[in-house]
């Protein structure tokens, strides 16, 4: 009797959980979906609070409006060449200095230096304005390479990707240097082709920070044309001069400032939402090394 | 190989780190890090006296212990929920709904949340249905501070239990077999089974977060902030940015940084010795 008992509470204790996850999962998406409903309703509709999660009186003219802004299209494309070029520079650099420091003190004498160079600069964050002044000194300001090059190497992406590389047989590589294969065509030929999972995982951390970035272009840059997607965004949601630029004055328009808003923050997310599903499991993978390193 | 690498850190990180010096000095452009004349502490004695630095501090501070009480815990209950789970595909689809908000960037959020407030927006529309008047909470300083909250556990707690997650999963399944044949009921298995064994990372986790008490993530508050709420949610960063880039007071600003950066070094190097003590768990 008794553990028929147990069993029975514990399967109310079960479903209550699961219950309380799945009403926690969709009020999490709440917000989003009211967005979505706003994009897609009419001015009128909104301006009558009758939007709540479903479009009312359904239109595309945000969208549409939205989508023939060619400023928005020209920092979605900067956006976009900077996260890709940026990506695959940042592996390939974390790679050239990842790949030393996984080697034995015999074979690289300041591996141990160079590691605790590596820790320092990962637990020391230096203040803003000094690392200002630096990035400004070196010909950053107000150039558009200000969008890479300070991304290109990050000490604790670097820890992992050297946690992974420790993992390679000694013989293989002994017999290959035997052959006459120096460390580069070891790297590029043998280490890099085995590395596949720990190579995805770092591009999206990667990725993410440069698709994402927000203080470093507002920081260094001032020339309108090289704002990149979020510096762009957050001017639309904050600048209603900016988002309604490019409206034809006439009153019966079929959006406002709030439809075009929501559009706008919909059309940055789309992106993000569409890769999302291919990468979750690369995700979810490279927190679990870092966070059995960190 | 290492060079390219080596150049990096040294021009990114260690020379911007060195560069912290001119808090000492009273910095000039035109006379560099070199030449500048040394002031020793003349800027952290005018910071302490400064009216806006004890507010700024203060907010920060505010903040920093609402995210360490309100926050922080919100993952590690997740995840011994999500654990509880059995059918996968539900897991799943539960974890991937939590997860997704982490990508979006603060200015996404920003965007989403100021919708969301606005005046003819989802929770303006449902607290009229019960009879309230309209508020403008975006605008509103009494509100900041829960929104900041709200919005930190919206975006990232759901992220925040992949590491716990792979915690519980290393847990050994002989313990609940014996546990089970014990007849210990599922709740008394997760209070003496689950949670202590999840307790170290739950801890190491906490130490790593105290050492960023003050470090509040500068997209997240600015993309947040507004005229009016200005008097609670402007913090250290925000302070920093407008002082030192904006007004360029670029010694003044360094001090403030740097006050920031020994505060938090000073936190986690205390609790480090505290967590010793208590358990064997530490970061060093």
């Amino acid at each position: 009797m008794v553990t028929v008992f147990e069993t029975r509470s514990e399967k109310a204790f079960v479903s209550t959980i699961t219950v309380i996850l799945i009403l926690l999962s969709v009020v999490a998406l709440i917000p989003l979906l009211s967005v979505i409903a706003t994009s897609l309703s009419s001015k009128s509709a909104v301006d009558m609070n009758l939007v709540t999660l479903w479009p009312k009186q359904f239109t595309l003219d945000s969208w549409s409006y939205i989508v023939d802004r060619p400023d928005l299209w020209r920092s979605f494309a900067l956006t976009l060449v900077t996260t890709v070029v940026g990506t695959v520079l940042a592996l390939l650099l974390t790679a050239l200095l990842a790949y030393p420091l996984s080697k034995s003190k015999n074979e690289f004498r300041w591996g141990a230096v160079l590691m605790i160079g590596v820790v320092i600069a990962m637990i020391f964050k230096a203040p803003i304005v000094p690392y200002f002044l630096t990035v400004r000194e070196i010909g950053l300001y107000d150039n558009p390479l200000v969008l890479i090059v300070p991304h290109l190497l990050n000490p604790f992406n670097l820890i992992i990707m050297r946690t992974f590389f420790k993992q390679f047989s000694k013989e293989l590589e002994e017999a290959a240097f035997l052959e006459g294969c120096g460390y580069f065509r070891m790297l590029f030929q043998f280490v890099l082709p085995l590395s596949k999972a720990v190579l995805a995982t770092l591009a999206l951390f990667y990725g993410v920070v440069l698709w994402n970035q927000f203080q470093h272009p507002l920081l260094f840059l001032q020339n309108p044309d090289w704002f990149p997607l979020q510096i762009k965004i957050r001017q639309f949601i904050t600048d209603d001069n900016v988002i309604m630029s490019g409206a034809v004055s006439t009153a019966d328009l079929n959006y406002n400032e709030r439809t075009l808003r929501a559009t706008t923050v919909l059309f940055a997310i789309i992106p993000i939402i569409a890769v999302y599903p291919f990468l979750q499991k690369y995700f979810v993978k490279g927190a679990m090394i870092g966070s059995v390193k960190g | 190989m290492a060079i390219p690498g080596i150049v990096f850190l040294i021009v990114f990180k260690y020379i911007p780190l060195a560069g912290a010096v001119i808090a000492f000095q009273d910095f000039s452009v035109f006379k560099g890090f070199t030449d500048s004349p040394w002031v020793g502490f003349k800027h952290f004695e005018t910071l302490i006296d400064h009216p806006d630095f004890a507010r700024v501090f203060g907010n920060t501070l505010m903040l920093g212990f609402l995210k360490l009480a309100l926050v922080f815990p919100v993952p590690v209950l997740l995840a011994l929920m999500i654990n509880e789970i059995r059918k996968s595909a539900l897991k799943k689809g539960v974890q991937t709904a939590l997860y997704i908000p982490h990508f979006l960037s603060w200015v996404i959020v920003s965007g989403i949340v100021f919708d969301f407030f606005s005046l003819s927006g989802l929770f303006n529309i449902v607290i009229g249905w019960f009879g309230y008047d309209p508020t403008l909470v975006m605008q509103e300083s009494g509100y900041f501070r829960i929104v900041y909250v709200i919005t930190a556990i919206w975006r990232d707690a759901g992220w925040g239990t992949v590491v716990y997650m792979a915690a519980i999963s290393a847990i050994d399944p002989q313990l609940y077999e014996s546990a089970m044949i014990d007849g210990a009921s599922k709740t008394r298995q997760i209070r003496h089974i689950t949670f202590p064994l999840l307790l170290p990372t739950v801890l190491v986790l906490f130490l790593l977060e105290i050492g960023n008490f003050l470090d509040l993530g500068f997209d997240h508050v600015f993309n947040l902030l507004t005229p009016m709420t200005y008097s609670v949610g402007d913090i250290l960063d925000t302070y920093v940015f407008r002082t030192g880039i904006q007004q360029a007071q670029y010694s003044f600003a360094t001090a403030v940084g740097l006050f920031q950066s020994v505060i938090g070094f000073i936190l986690v190097f205390v609790f480090n010795k505290l967590s010793k003590k208590v358990s064997d768990g530490g970061l060093w």
